[in-house]
């Protein structure tokens, strides 16, 4: 049991005892040895709750069946919740898009060495420079510091995939969108996907239709994409859990290149400053 | 001209400035090239991003969004809205190899009927050198030889 | 033991690709799947067990149902008969899945066309498991690594020589030129991973309905359908009318079906927005139940084969085995108690 397992454990154990919140949502191991998300309701449970690199659900989404009164007359719930950084911009998110309130949520904030996707390192958690939560009620250390990588291109590979010819790039897409299943659980597992009812299963008005074919599923994933500009916290639970390990998260990284390259936003900054896509600056001339 | 590839290509245009612009190209008898779809939206602001995506999807080569000069439009800010949301689907589309010259996005004043008709001629013949979107292409289903069966 | 080697498979499935449909599994990657191919050099055979199932052959992802012309009284339907396909690389619990299948789709009325015409076109070739793989446990439902039900033709490795078992007509029709020899070998047993659960029969499942163990459970539930979508025997579909907007100068609406879960938010959703199972726990708790008691009560065999994909692909870690072991506990501390 590491250090910053018994930080997290006693956390979660003094917000129940002290009755603070009614439910901790962390991580606990599986019968396999995968990391898989808890809840822990009664203080004595909170032996279950573990941290290692295999934590790579973002637990934020789950805050979302936490976030209305269970019935009338009745209070909005009191959760804590396990966060790395990328995670917890997703709260902040949620904060500014008047989801969960500040004071409904205690953030037990990991300092993250990096999660992995299919055993391996995430790119974004190779380059991320961000190791400590923005917001916090308790930050988890661990003994040794975390070593900062030294300053790279985060967006190399964006970089790359940019540098190729067009028909490269759609051959590329078509490829990995023949694989897609359209089984949903990327918008399933995202934090800032909460539409009652996706544009991509509306029937009125019709966007696509349900089949399984590219066209339909690269509308699907573009217009996913879209919708979460300015929005993306860049946490990677699409790519963990999609079956068919596609890689997603390019897209949205290359939109969250462009929106730090053209308005200097990043998503869950705890500031003034408005998502840019929600407005704009009457001198500007953009090249479209 | 036989066998010439003839794109399709759905427009937006916006019901103060650029649909006026196009109705005063055709008041004025300036021709310009068959190939553009005609949709009349209040403002370039109401063109969802859903909407170009779903031109591409169901067939069409070049998506053309034309509203106010930035300043003029009829509802104040529509058309800077437009601007930040098409800077970024620009750049996304031409991510995923749908090369962003198949979308324009231009603003047209309504008494710019002249400069209408030069902005489809010059867009169509951009579109029609880029050649046929392929997405279609990847569709599998079919319904050829489904059997006739009188109802 | 009639036996053939690795070189007579080859040559025996470039034959059939000049006249058949070959689907097998291929590595895309890092996942195997499978597809259609046009050489025997596609098939991936070191696969333990494929990410998707391939019942995409007898259940396609999308299916055109039929065709209506606007403003005509022409149903186009009736669509043309698959080719013969030969599906390649099956395992035994696939095979299996297969049955499961049929059970709703051709045994009971109202027979599904579309499902019965691709299922009477296809041959299925096994390939048997020498062990149970991590997270199989096709022994706890009926099934075993190396069963034969369901298959027309089952290839089994022993040393530098296939083992070849034929139980249909076709079967051995199509295994004429395949043989190499008739030698004495004898099939090693697969192995077994020990210590599964026992699997109660519906009765008790029923029992349980509203104990709180669904409900803790279904709290990590994401509803993201990965489960059903790789499970061989999950076959809830959704049905649309949809306008053929890409065939130019004829307005026509084509009924599609496609793919759906039962663990999706809006699955049961209907007119008016009534949602009987508007929680996560009752659709999770349905997808078991479904499996385990309300299938075998319909329709007779399993909804499960215990291949184990499911759980390799929930994103959340809910565990299927573990909720057979939780139910098999749970019944017999009822038992005990009561």
């Amino acid at each position: 049991m590491t250090s910053l397992e018994n930080q997290i454990r006693n956390s979660a154990r003094k917000f129940l005892e002290d009755g603070q919140v009614s439910c901790v949502i962390g991580y606990e191991r599986d019968a396999r040895g995968r990391a898989r998300p808890a809840f822990i309701v009664k203080a004595d449970d909170t032996e279950r709750l573990i941290w290692d690199s295999d934590c790579s659900l973002n637990l934020v989404n789950y805050l979302h069946s936490r976030k209305s009164p269970p019935g009338k007359d009745q209070p909005i719930p009191k959760t804590a919740v396990v966060v790395r950084p990328c995670d917890v911009r997703a709260i902040q998110l949620l904060i500014n898009e008047q989801q969960l309130k500040r004071e409904n949520i205690k953030i037990i904030g990991i300092t993250c060495a990096g999660t992995d996707i299919n055993h391996q390192l995430r790119t974004e958690c190779e380059f991320c420079q961000e190791r400590i939560p923005l917001i916090y009620d308790v930050l988890v250390e661990p003994e040794k510091p975390v070593e900062l990588p030294a300053s790279q291109d985060a967006y190399a590979d964006i970089e790359e995939m940019e540098s190729w010819s067009s028909e490269e790039r759609f051959d590329f897409w078509t490829k990995e969108f023949d694989r897609c299943i359209r089984c949903y659980a990327c918008r399933q597992a995202c934090p800032g996907c909460y539409c009652f009812e996706c544009v991509a299963e509306q029937v009125d008005p019709h966007w696509t239709s349900i089949a399984l074919e590219v066209p339909e599923k690269m509308f699907f994933h573009v217009m996913r994409a879209f919708h979460l500009a300015g929005r993306c916290v860049g946490c990677g639970a699409c790519e963990a859990a999609c079956p068919m390990n596609i890689p997603l998260g390019k897209l949205n990284r290359k939109i969250a290149k462009e929106i730090l390259e053209l308005f200097g936003y990043h998503t869950g900054d705890n500031s003034e400053n408005l998502p840019p896509l929600v407005c704009f600056n009457p001198d500007e001339r953009l090249k479209i | 001209m036989p066998n010439q590839f003839e794109p399709k290509i759905v427009s937006f245009l916006c019901n103060w400035c650029s649909y006026a612009g196009a109705d005063l190209a055709g008041t004025s008898r300036i021709s310009y090239p068959q190939n553009i779809r005609i949709i009349r939206v209040p403002c370039s602001g109401r063109v969802d991003p859903l909407f170009v995506v779903k031109a591409f999807l169901d067939g069409a080569d070049g998506v053309m969004v034309l509203g106010c000069h930035p300043g003029d439009c009829h509802y104040q800010q529509g058309n800077y809205i437009a601007q930040r949301r098409y800077s970024i689907m620009h750049r996304l589309l031409e991510f995923t190899g749908i090369e962003s010259e198949r979308l324009f996005v231009d603003w047209v004043s309504a008494s710019e009927g002249k400069r209408f008709a030069e902005v489809v001629t010059a867009f169509t013949e951009r579109v029609r050198n880029l050649g046929p979107l392929p997405l279609i292409g990847t569709k599998k289903l079919s319904k050829e030889k489904f059997q006739e069966v009188a109802s | 033991m009639k036996v053939t080697t690795q070189n007579k498979i080859n040559e025996w499935l470039a034959g059939f690709l000049q006249k058949s449909v070959v689907i097998a599994p291929v590595e895309t990657e890092g996942k195997f799947v499978y597809r259609q191919i046009e050489e025997y050099s596609q098939i991936a055979w070191d696969f333990e067990r494929t990410d998707m199932p391939p019942k995409t052959a007898v259940f396609p992802m999308t299916e055109p149902i039929l065709y209506i012309e606007q403003g005509s009284k022409t149903i186009l339907k009736n669509p043309p008969l698959p080719k013969n396909k030969i599906v390649f690389g099956v395992r035994p619990c696939d095979a299996r899945s297969m049955l499961a299948l049929d059970a709703l789709f051709i045994n009971k009325e109202p027979i599904d066309p579309q499902y019965a015409h691709h299922r009477e076109s296809v041959t299925l070739i096994g390939l048997s498991c020498p062990q149970m793989w991590d997270s199989c446990f096709c022994t706890v439902v009926g099934g075993a690594p190396n069963s034969t039900d369901g298959l027309d033709i089952l290839i089994t490795k022993v040393g530098d020589h296939y083992a070849v078992q034929t139980f249909t007509e076709k079967g051995t029709e199509l295994t004429d030129k395949l043989i190499s020899e008739e030698k004495d070998l004898a099939i090693p047993k697969p192995v077994l991973t020990e210590n599964l659960p026992t699997l109660q029969k519906s009765g008790e499942w029923m029992e349980l309905f509203n104990n709180i163990f669904w409900e803790e459970l279904s709290q990590s539930c994401i509803s993201c359908r990965a489960c059903s979508f790789v499970c061989p025997t999950c076959r809830c579909f959704d049905v649309r009318d949809e306008l053929t907007a890409f065939r130019p100068g004829v307005k026509e609406f084509e009924r599609l079906r496609a793919w759906d879960s039962c663990t999706a938010a809006g699955y049961r959703r209907i007119a008016g927005g009534h949602n009987p199972r508007d929680t996560q726990n009752k659709r999770l708790r349905n997808r078991f139940y479904c499996k385990f008691a309300y299938y075998p009560d319909d329709f007779g065999p399993l909804g499960c084969v215990g291949c184990g994909r499911c759980i390799d692909a929930c994103p959340a870690g809910i565990n299927i085995l573990e909720v057979i072991t939780r139910v098999e506990q749970m019944t017999e501390r009822e038992k005990v108690n009561g």
